[in-house]
């Protein structure tokens, strides 16, 4: 039996908004959540540029007994699940609550507690480091903090797949429901990994953003001649996916249809992207949507900015949709809110969905200077409205050769 | 300073605790720390009063027991100092 799954709830904290319309109304602006940072560390690092959360208060959220168990990482996650919660009016029956579950990806976790133990072990060479850094750091630290909170008794994973984890979390929770092993999922991923050891491992990697030097705002340039990377961001997405026959039931708002899905492995190399992985998952995701890719009026691209990435999204592009790459928009939104990592896929994918839901499509910012190897329309600079979109894909390509897709389409019962 | 003192104000200053609230016979339980926060907070009452908490888990049922503990090792610790 194959259910249908739709997104009935939605909640972000991003680098651009913490709230779905606040997000996506900055987004259709080209607004940029990317800036020179702050921190005390700043002088430490050759690039000094990120797409942080700021203004985010943790004690408007939780008590000080809480926060002592609760990692920013976590802190960003339950925040985003209480919206999507309250968004969908999701209500769990006591009967319920084993066929409801969570998915969560992330890549660092709890990196800054693991920073603070660090410093206070090889720095300060104290003999302890704090009781609770174990639970505050683990990868699956968010995912069960909202089980806990929530009473899902179902399945609760963390994916760990780079910068798709969010969006394979997603998948698999779709695929929990779709193949009825629950009624119910909250999904997504979140990060916070803007400390000072894993910004100095970025930057020795050699593929973060260069800072534009007339605008810090517009160092990320994807898909543009003059594109020099990515730029760390941290933030939090999760949606509520649910039944299709359950919430028709509730009379639940209905965003859109969750309808199609896949993962693959690139097998080549640990960073470089392979096109013939990125065409394989597409095509799957298109066929178990049923769609054909003239049907898809949107994708939201993986976009990186990185030299060798956005050259072979473009061919895996061009490969799946042939004739209609020409006339089908695609983006890249990690212009404005950056890489958010393990959460990227999430809040990417809630972007396609509020395109969809809004028949608007937002921009890649700054593209200036096209790049003759990267010839797809990709919306530059100034986001579009008054379209007519009936499905949108959200593509995520990850180190180590992670792929993922999802599909989602205007629900029709 | 005596150390049922020090641990009401840390408990305050910690948990944002109501000081009244704070009797010694008060069990941890009902003043909401759960087994996490009580590791916690005995780890920053190391720091607070430069003693050493003894690496087996001990049962701390009230505040009164906290503050037993602490004298305790107050004395103890004092003395293998000098």
């Amino acid at each position: 039996m194959t259910r249908h799954v739709v997104i009935t709830g939605m909640g972000i904290i991003s680098p651009v908004g913490k709230h779905p319309t606040e997000f996506f109304d900055n987004l259709m602006a080209g607004r940029s959540g990317i800036k020179h940072l702050q921190n005390d560390f700043i002088e430490r690092l050759s690039i000094s540029i990120g797409a942080p959360v700021e203004d985010f208060d943790p004690t408007a959220y939780f008590s000080k007994m809480q926060l002592s168990s609760i990692e920013r990482f976590s802190q960003f996650a339950l925040v985003a699940a209480e919206q999507a919660v309250q968004d969908a009016r999701l209500e769990l029956g006591e009967a319920e609550y084993a066929r409801a579950g969570v998915c969560m990806g992330s890549c660092m976790g709890g990196i800054g507690t693991i920073e603070e133990g660090y410093v206070e072990l090889f720095q300060h060479n104290k003999s302890r480091v704090k009781p609770l850094t174990v639970l505050l750091s683990m990868n699956n630290a968010a995912a069960s903090q909202i089980s806990i909170k929530y009473h899902l008794q179902g399945a609760n994973m963390t994916y760990a797949t780079a910068c798709s984890s969010s969006a394979i979390a997603i998948g698999e929770a779709y695929r929990q429901i779709r193949h009825g092993y629950a009624d119910v999922m909250l999904a997504g991923g979140s990060e916070a990994m803007l400390a000072l050891g894993p910004m100095k491992a970025w930057e020795a990697l050699r593929t973060l953003a260069q800072e534009d030097p007339s605008d810090a705002g517009a160092s990320c340039k994807p898909f543009s001649k003059d594109r020099s990377g990515l730029v760390l961001g941290e933030g939090a997405a999760v949606l509520v996916l649910e039944d299709a026959e359950r919430a028709l039931k509730r009379g639940a708002n209905i965003y859109a249809e969750l309808a199609g899905y896949d993962c693959s492995s690139d097998s080549t190399h640990i960073t470089k992207p392979d096109a013939a992985g990125q065409v394989r998952t597409m095509l799957n995701a298109l066929r178990e949507a049923r769609l054909q890719p003239q049907d898809i009026h949107y994708i939201n691209a993986h976009g990186t900015a990185t030299l060798a990435g956005d050259i072979e999204e473009t061919k895996a592009i061009r490969q799946v949709f042939g004739a209609y790459a020409d006339n089908t928009p695609v983006s890249s939104t990690k212009s404005m809110h950056g890489h958010l990592m393990g959460a990227t896929g999430a809040v990417e994918f809630m972007a396609a969905v509020l395109a969809l839901q809004h028949n608007a499509v937002p921009p890649t910012i700054n593209l200036q200077h096209p790049d003759p190897e990267c010839d797809l329309d990709y919306v530059p600079n100034q986001g579009r409205t008054g379209l007519k979109l009936d499905a949108v894909m959200s593509n995520s390509f990850a180190f180590g050769g992670s792929n993922a897709v999802l599909i989602a389409k205007r629900f029709k019962v | 300073m005596s150390s049922l003192q020090t641990i009401q104000d840390l408990m305050v200053k910690q948990f944002d605790l109501k000081p009244e609230a704070l009797t010694p016979d008060a069990t941890l339980e009902s003043l909401g720390l759960d087994s996490l926060s009580v590791i916690e907070f005995t780890f920053n009452l190391e720091d607070e009063l430069k003693i050493t908490m003894p690496e087996e888990r001990i049962e701390l049922k009230t505040l009164q027991d906290v503050v037993n503990l602490v004298d305790k090792l107050i004395a103890e610790q004092k003395n293998t100092a000098q």
